[in-house]
């Protein structure tokens, strides 16, 4: 394993610089590289062939979390250690911090972005998984100088592909907060700790001024189809107050409409059994987290 | 071909360097810093090649070197400033924390930055913070055992420097 010839590396300090770059190369001859923990992996297993790797650790503007009154804004290029000690995710985004705080390990952590994740969008990613139920914006550039943003439902596709084309990068993830109390949480399930989820599942709630829920997403990650909606566990909350009954129907529901694989980690059904018990406690600890 | 310079154990480098050279062979193949070690064929996943840069702990065979242009890295000859034995590494020999001492210096280094972000671990923490690192000697009992008295000979020494 290790990487075939790279015969250009740049590491620009400005997007305009990069974009000039992506501009100036072929279709398939550069490649962005953020924190590297996945890309990397790709290069030296000669998946991927760069023949010009644009280095993004030389953009501080896309190296900050800009707690907005509105929105929380994630540059691209912030690393999961720094999400999970940020206390601008403290209240309506604490799920994308278990996501972050149980990626891989430690010096996965001390050097992996947000934004490498949901580029790469691997088929079982935490983050992708905790940025669609928190229903995530990605700001992208292209290099014609449009500006596109683009939310999560259109821009994860499929496993390794999402929605950003190869002459585009992203700038940030933004999240609007919400006006009333709402929750999330996230977690997965792997054949060791913190290891590839077999299944993760993420649970964002809003409640209204009554402490019911007036909006839920939920999200999942270990069908083989990278980070997917759950649409169907969503509406038995809608109204509920977290009781179990509701819980229940909502797990249950997800079950009965999801195409659970069965694979050398799990079977199908192992893979149901999953979504019972780690749903259950996402979607409890999202609506507590949303009630304090 | 790059050109790059940089710190690594206080020291300042310029060297002529391939583009798809991995940090960890710069190290080792370069510099002859042999005690940064590569266990898993540059596969990411042992942690034995975990060195600081800029403070943090990575994985350098998860690094091109050129990345390293401009950053301060430090290895394991480079940990501890005397040439003495650090606290963590004293707490290693005291409670025999290794067997055959391949993933030795990885684990080292990862937990010198443990430590300074984690000053009184649980034994949780110790364990979720060795995820990164494999052993397959030990069982990680003994290195768990030494982590958390190296944190009270930290934690003793920065009280011994108070008083």
């Amino acid at each position: 394993m290790y990487p075939a010839e790279i015969k250009e590396y740049h590491k620009p300090d400005s997007v305009e610089q990069v974009l000039e770059l992506i501009a100036n190369h072929e279709e398939g001859e550069s490649l962005l590289l953020a924190g590297g923990q996945s890309a990397m992996q790709a290069i030296k297993s000669r998946m991927l062939r760069p023949q010009c790797i644009i280095d993004l650790q030389g953009l501080q503007e896309l190296k900050t979390i800009n707690d907005e009154s509105e929105t929380l804004k994630i540059g691209a290029m912030v690393r999961y250690c720094e999400l999970v000690k940020s206390s601008s995710l403290n209240n309506n985004f604490t799920g994308l911090k278990d996501a972050a705080a149980h990626v891989g390990d430690r010096q996965v952590r001390n050097r992996g972005t947000i934004g490498g994740s949901v580029c790469w969008n691997y088929a079982a990613a935490c983050t992708p998984t905790a940025v669609l139920a928190l229903d995530g914006n990605m700001h992208l550039i292209s290099s014609d100088g449009e500006i596109k943003v683009i939310c999560a439902d259109d821009f994860f596709l499929g496993p390794l592909d999402t929605a950003k084309s190869e002459s585009d990068i992203l700038i940030s993830v933004s999240f609007k907060k919400s006006k009333t109390r709402s929750g999330s949480a996230y977690k997965k399930w792997g054949l060791v700790k913190d290891a590839l989820p077999v299944v993760g599942i993420a649970a964002f709630v809003k409640l209204d001024s009554n402490g019911s829920c007036c909006e839920a997403r939920i999200a999942l990650t270990g069908m083989g189809v990278g980070a997917q909606r759950a649409a169907a566990g969503e509406t038995p909350l809608l109204g509920s107050y977290g009781d179990p009954q509701s819980i229940e129907a909502a797990t249950e529901n997800i079950c009965a409409n999801i195409d659970a694989p069965t694979d050398l980690s799990a079977t199908s059904d192992y893979r149901h059994q999953l979504i019972r018990s780690i749903g259950a406690e996402v979607i409890l600890t999202a609506f507590k987290r949303a009630s304090t | 071909m790059k050109n790059i310079k940089l710190t690594v154990n206080g020291e300042k480098f310029e060297e002529q360097i391939d583009n798809r050279l991995l940090l960890v062979d710069f190290l080792r193949d370069n510099l002859s810093l042999t005690g940064t070690h590569v266990g898993c064929t540059y596969e990411g996943v042992c942690g034995a090649c975990t060195i600081h840069l800029d403070g943090d702990a990575v994985k350098s065979c998860m690094l091109l070197a050129v990345q390293a242009d401009g950053h301060n890295v430090t290895t394991i000859e480079g940990l501890s400033a005397d040439g003495g034995l650090t606290n963590l590494q004293q707490a290693f020999n005291d409670e025999h924390g290794l067997q055959c001492g391949y993933c030795t210096p990885g684990i080292l280094m990862n937990m010198a930055d443990f430590l300074t972000e984690n000053p009184n671990p649980s034994e949780e923490q110790i364990r979720h913070g060795l995820i990164g690192n494999l052993c397959r000697c030990t069982g990680y009992v003994h290195i768990v055992r030494a982590v958390k008295k190296a944190a009270k000979m930290l934690k003793d020494s920065a009280h011994e420097d108070r008083t």
